[in-house]
């Protein structure tokens, strides 16, 4: 098993904040992978690590920018996350079955920026892209509080 | 929900574990069944208007944005198309790797309906997550299968979602010699999963629901159809692609943004899928392939719907197959790509997506600018022929509760693996029985 972290930023670069995910997994660049979110290659993409955090935009009433912080090794993402997906399968449901089939990292947590739009073709809005900083700094100092304790 | 002695609506408001978003509602009169109205509500999409004015290099990619399941398919119906219009035809390795990116998509496609989306219906599951719990291994191989289909896809594709290395005249670039030979181990389990998996299904228990189809699908004198052949029908028809537009008619109507598309000669709803390709084709099968099938209970025609997860299972088991003769005989060849230039016409050409024909039909200028396009999905295709079923369907369920009617009325959409994203132009289920 890695004990390297392992950052997934999740989402479309071409979908508005829907590229949430993907900008801090550029941000972050060292540590992470930028993916789609289609389940079966997610659950396979954090196979053997120990230390797994995901990130995607996430639509739920909360204000624009908003940072969401689940514990998924707790619960699962509340169903008002997966809405946002596309697909009839999305990251929750991978989590989900990751669970289900034994196959959740020892350490799992999801970090959420609430999206103000997914129109095709848009970058990021001004308040997502606020949540985008905070949000990184946020991973990073968990990251190396972590580290302090291990 | 309204409810009185004499008449109930009942709603699907939205439809689980399809693809896209609809909505079924069915009407009930006096404990009979008046109306039904599959709903596809995703928004249009106008995709055939951003073609037009856009390079025909550009439609492969423009159009697999339509799907992120079956992105193959539009790319496949893309290209023939516009090789068609521009009088060029792709052989050799070429089009043998064209059908290897198919056979990952639909193995990929497959795998993803038969285990994620389909068989809770059969195990008694709301989910694919709550059956996981109880059998995991299923869920495990589905996800095996889903992953193989998916490294084809990369292998050939460029990516698994929304391919980028298709072009018109063939790919950007072929992959080598070892990065094929390299996926040999993981296609050879795959292809005992899904010979297991036609097993596995076999057991399961299924409505009594036969029908009498019209099924639709390609037909090639030599291979099970993918990317080429003629419109066959198991009632006589039989006619080139490019007479589609002749034979087939597209309507609107008000309670969905997808077209319905019909038979002109008789005005009748088909079938299009895996169980048209099959009833079409199954001579075409490998005899083991066919034998498995026979072993599985599948005579030469399969009419009864709920059983397409096993027709699913022998097109998976064949894909895995195909993509394996294709990868052991593969010699790169010379080019990438065959020389296109730009000239004036129309294009037309359909492919087999794993769940049915996807037409595409192209007129471009002689700049190579696309004037008009027409894209006609399975799912509208099938969407009529669903409504059929689900008239026939659920009656025997309206003396039971609503909750029961809405579950065996998701099943019978469910059997067509409706992607309702690509049909827009799909479902959330209402009973009127007031």
């Amino acid at each position: 098993m890695s004990l390297k972290p392992l950052i997934i930023g999740i989402g479309n670069r071409y979908r508005g904040d829907d590229a949430l995910g993907r900008a801090v997994a550029l941000e972050l660049r060292a540590v992470v992978i930028e993916h789609d979110g289609e389940p079966a290659s997610l659950l396979e993409s954090w196979e053997g690590r120990s230390r797994v955090i995901l990130i995607d935009a996430v639509r739920s009433g909360s204000p624009s920018g908003a940072i969401h912080h689940i514990d998924l090794r707790a619960g699962a993402l509340p169903p008002e996350f997966g809405a946002c997906s596309t697909h009839a399968f999305g990251v929750a449901e991978a989590v989900e079955l990751g669970r289900a089939l034994g196959k959740l990292p020892p350490e799992i947590d999801f970090f959420g920026v609430e999206a103000e739009s997914f129109d095709a073709g848009a970058t990021l809005t001004i308040a997502v892209g606020k949540g985008l900083k905070e949000l990184c700094e946020t991973i990073l100092e968990l990251l190396r509080k972590e580290r302090e304790h291990a | 929900m309204t409810e009185s002695a004499k008449t109930k609506t009942i709603k699907v408001d939205y439809l689980a574990r399809v693809e896209g978003e609809g909505a079924l509602e069915l009407t009930v009169r006096e404990g009979a069944l008046t109306d039904v109205r599959l709903k596809i509500f995703e928004p249009p999409r106008f995709f055939e208007a951003l073609l037009r004015g856009r390079d025909f290099k550009e439609a492969p990619d423009i159009t697999a944005r339509i799907c992120g399941i079956c992105p193959v398919a539009y790319q496949m119906s893309a290209v023939h198309a516009m090789e068609n219009a521009l009088g060029v035809t792709v052989g050799g390795a070429l089009r043998d790797l064209r059908r290897l990116l198919y056979c990952g998509e639909w193995i990929s496609s497959h795998a993803l309906h038969i285990y994620l989306l389909h068989a809770p219906d059969f195990l008694g599951y709301p989910s694919a997550v709550a059956m996981a719990k109880d059998h995991p291994t299923v869920v495990e191989n589905g996800l095996k299968l889903k992953k193989t289909g998916g490294r084809l896809m990369s292998l050939v594709g460029g990516r698994e979602v929304h391919p980028v290395n298709v072009r018109v005249g063939g790919f950007h670039r072929l992959p080598g010699k070892s990065e094929m030979r390299a996926i040999i181990p993981d296609l050879e389990r795959a292809r005992d999963i899904a010979r297991g998996t036609i097993r596995w299904t076999a057991t399961l228990n299924f409505p009594d629901f036969e029908q009498n189809y019209t099924f639709v699908s390609l037909a090639h004198p030599e291979e099970y159809p993918m990317n080429e052949g003629r419109v066959v029908s198991n009632r006589g028809l039989n006619i080139a692609v490019t007479d589609f537009d002749k034979h087939f008619e597209e309507i609107h109507l008000s309670h969905s943004h997808a077209l319905h598309c019909l038979l002109q000669n008789d005005g009748q709803p088909y079938h299009v899928g895996p169980m048209a390709r099959y009833a079409l084709n199954s001579q075409l099968l490998p005899a083991e392939i066919r034998a498995e099938a026979r072993n599985a209970g599948l005579g030469a025609v399969c009419n009864n719907p709920f059983r397409s997860i096993i027709v699913r299972s022998v097109e998976t088991l064949y894909a895995c197959e195909e993509a394996l003769r294709i990868i052991q005989s593969y010699e790169p060849p010379e080019k990438a790509s065959v020389e296109i230039k730009a000239r004036a016409g129309t294009g037309r050409a359909a492919t087999e997506a794993p769940r049915g024909i996807l037409y595409h039909r192209y007129e471009i200028d002689e700049s190579g600018s696309i004037l008009d396009a027409d894209i006609i999905p399975p799912t509208s295709q099938n969407q009529k022929m669903i409504e059929e079923d689900l008239w026939k369907y659920t009656p025997r369920f309206l003396s039971q509760p609503d909750d029961k009617i809405r579950e065996e009325a998701e099943r019978a959409i469910r059997n067509y693996d409706p992607c309702i994203s690509c049909a827009t132009h799909f479902l959330k289920l209402t009973v009127d029985r007031a």
